[in-house]
């Protein structure tokens, strides 16, 4: 039987900017050791294209290490931004926090 | 500023320090110049004495030796003086307080006796005994000559003592002088010390200044040269004419968010291909600069390049994601595709870019389909076509972000650009983008450039390209405000497809 894996937690608030695109991008670094990520974006409503840009970024070069990630969004407006972006194609998109951690939870193979 | 105050005590105490000893001293000086003027006076007085003293003597042994009256003549004038000479002496004698007083008196004595006991006796004719009186007279005379050697030790002594006095003070002068000549000379060359440090760190200031402001100078002439280029690029790159085709519209219009961010990433393209083809695309490179505009132009000739030989939208994605991921680009939204005006048809494909809005005539105006990951980031990234089968008259309007998150609600966003395009589309259709970029921001700041190209299709009535009426009374609600004009087969078309979007992989 595998341990469960630890999850990293990343959340952020306001509006997400290329003003805080570093802010973003020293979180993501931090945490970035998990096998699993959570990255909290329920208290966001608006993230522009250079935010996305840097979850992408992240999202390729986590993917060799097998690394999960999920996206946590409520925000209607967000939603809409995440889908312009495309976001649903590499990333696991979950608009409640319970879904999110048991999917993160789950085994990786 | 401290050494400067530090300066300024020094001098107001050494100053008066120095004027007011030097005036002590001085004064000091002066007493013991006067004193020894005093000094000399009665030395002189006592010598005139000593030879009123001799005369008397000389004068009286002349005579008792000769008779002759001739030895009387200084002898009395000697006599008459020597009064007045010893009281002068006494006189000054006591004013100077050196206890030879008791000497000047002692002399007067003598001399009144040797008067009384030698001179009287010998000028008397019948003097019986005169060399006793002449011996007495010797004794006499010598002991005035003794007082009178006293006094003037005392009073040489008095003199020297004086003159020494008088040279200490002179020499403390010197000194106090000298000393404060040496603070001030000090002072003088500590404060000219601190003013040429304060002037040469004024000096290294200025020399920073000057370098800062060349410097400064430097940035701002290369800023103004990247950006000379940079506008020069986004012109050229933006400002491709649109085609001008038979059957189909073009109005295009980018508005930089202000004169400082004129070469942003936006561009929009309408390019005619072989067989008939009209490629549109219209997109959005992160960041702004030269490194954008060359990043922008590298993606335009990249579409180009790929619908030569993909007739796929989708495909042509896939291409130019591939040709940006071969070097060090930057991220890339982009909306492509085609409008065929035998067939009323859009297919295109989205790159991480917000939906084509569709407006159909006498049907409200909608966002169509989106999706697909943003150009020049993951390798693998897969694009699918979206195929809209629409009738003459409509129009299809890209637009960059900048339309639709000016307010940072997208949604609000998305009503506000529909609004937008159904006011832009009671006006003339030739500057169709223009007016619905007007109407976005008509009350608003323009946060973020944009960049929109719209695309129609004519009606089968081509002088009538005003596209009034029927979308004037078009609402959100997606209700038909009234029967369409459009050609019956057309109409029959767009309503068998209602949900006009199709996500199908588009083959020809």
């Amino acid at each position: 039987m595998n341990p469960a894996p630890t999850i990293g937690v990343i959340a952020l608030s306001g509006e997400l900017d290329i003003g805080r695109r570093a802010e973003l991008r020293d979180a993501l670094r931090l945490q970035g050791a998990h096998g699993a990520m959570l990255i909290d974006l329920s208290a966001v409503a608006y993230a522009d294209s250079s935010i996305l840009a840097e979850l992408l970024r992240f999202r390729a070069e986590t993917e060799a290490r097998n690394v999960r990630l999920a996206l946590l969004i409520t925000s209607r407006q967000l939603a809409r931004l995440v889908e312009y972006a495309g976001l649903s194609a590499v990333f696991a998109i979950f608009d409640n926090r319970g879904a999110a951690l048991s999917y993160l939870g789950e085994k990786t193979s | 500023m401290r050494s400067f105050a530090l300066t300024v005590v020094v001098l107001v105490l050494i100053i008066p320090t120095v004027i007011a000893g030097g005036l002590l001293e001085r004064r000091y000086v002066a007493r013991a110049f006067a004193a020894a003027e005093e000094l000399r006076n009665t030395r002189t007085t006592a010598f005139a004495a000593l030879r009123y003293q001799l005369d008397e003597e000389t004068g009286i042994r002349g005579y008792a030796a000769t008779h002759d009256p001739l030895f009387l003549q200084p002898y009395s004038e000697a006599v008459a003086a020597m009064g007045p000479a010893l009281e002068q002496a006494a006189a000054q004698v006591s004013k100077l307080h050196t206890g030879g007083d008791a000497l000047v008196a002692d002399a007067a004595a003598t001399n009144a006796e040797w008067m009384r006991t030698v001179a009287r006796p010998l000028l008397n004719p019948r003097v019986r005994d005169a060399d006793a009186a002449e011996r007495r007279g010797k004794a006499l005379v010598d002991h005035f000559r003794v007082d009178m050697a006293l006094l003037d030790d005392l009073l040489r002594n008095r003199q020297l003592a004086v003159d020494v006095d008088a040279q200490s003070a002179i020499d403390r002068i010197v000194l106090l002088m000298l000393g404060s000549a040496v603070i001030i000379v000090l002072i003088a060359a500590a404060s000219g010390l601190q003013q040429s440090r304060l002037a040469a760190r004024l000096e290294d200031q200025r020399v920073r200044a000057e370098a800062e402001e060349r410097t400064n100078l430097q940035l701002r002439a290369a800023y103004k040269a990247e950006k000379r280029i940079a506008d020069t690029l986004q012109d050229a790159f933006v400002q491709r004419p649109l085609p001008t085709h038979p059957a189909l519209r073009f109005s295009a219009t980018y508005v930089p968010a202000s004169e400082e961010s004129k070469v942003g990433g936006d561009w929009y393209d309408a390019v005619e291909l072989p067989e008939q083809r009209v490629l549109f695309s219209l997109g959005d490179v992160e960041g702004h600069g030269i490194d954008a505009a060359v990043t922008m132009n590298r993606t335009r000739q990249a579409l180009i390049s790929a619908a030569l030989v993909e007739r796929d939208p989708a495909a042509v994605l896939g291409r130019v994601n591939a040709e940006l991921l071969t070097s060090e680009a930057r991220m890339v939204t982009a909306v492509v595709g085609y409008a065929d005006a035998t067939t009323y048809e859009f297919v295109y494909a989205t790159a991480g870019h917000p939906p084509p809005v569709l407006l159909e005539p006498g049907h409200a105006p909608r966002m169509l389909a989106c999706g697909g990951l943003p150009l020049g980031i993951l390798q693998d990234a897969a694009y699918s076509v979206e195929r809209v089968q629409s009738v003459p008259g409509a129009l299809l309007v890209l637009y960059t972000d900048g339309a639709v998150e000016h307010s940072r609600d997208v949604l609000e966003g998305e009503n506000v650009l529909l609004e937008a395009i159904v006011a832009a589309a009671r006006q003339p259709v030739e500057k169709l983008a223009s007016n619905i970029h007007a109407a976005i921001f008509a009350g608003r700041e323009v946060g973020d450039d944009v960049a929109i190209l719209t695309v129609g299709f004519g009606t089968d009535d081509v002088s009538s390209l005003r596209l009034t009426g029927d979308y004037a009374h078009s609402s959100f609600a997606g209700r038909v405000a009234r029967a369409t004009p459009a050609p019956a087969a057309f109409e029959a078309r767009h309503r068998g497809r209602r949900s006009a979007v199709a996500a199908a992989k588009w083959s020809a």
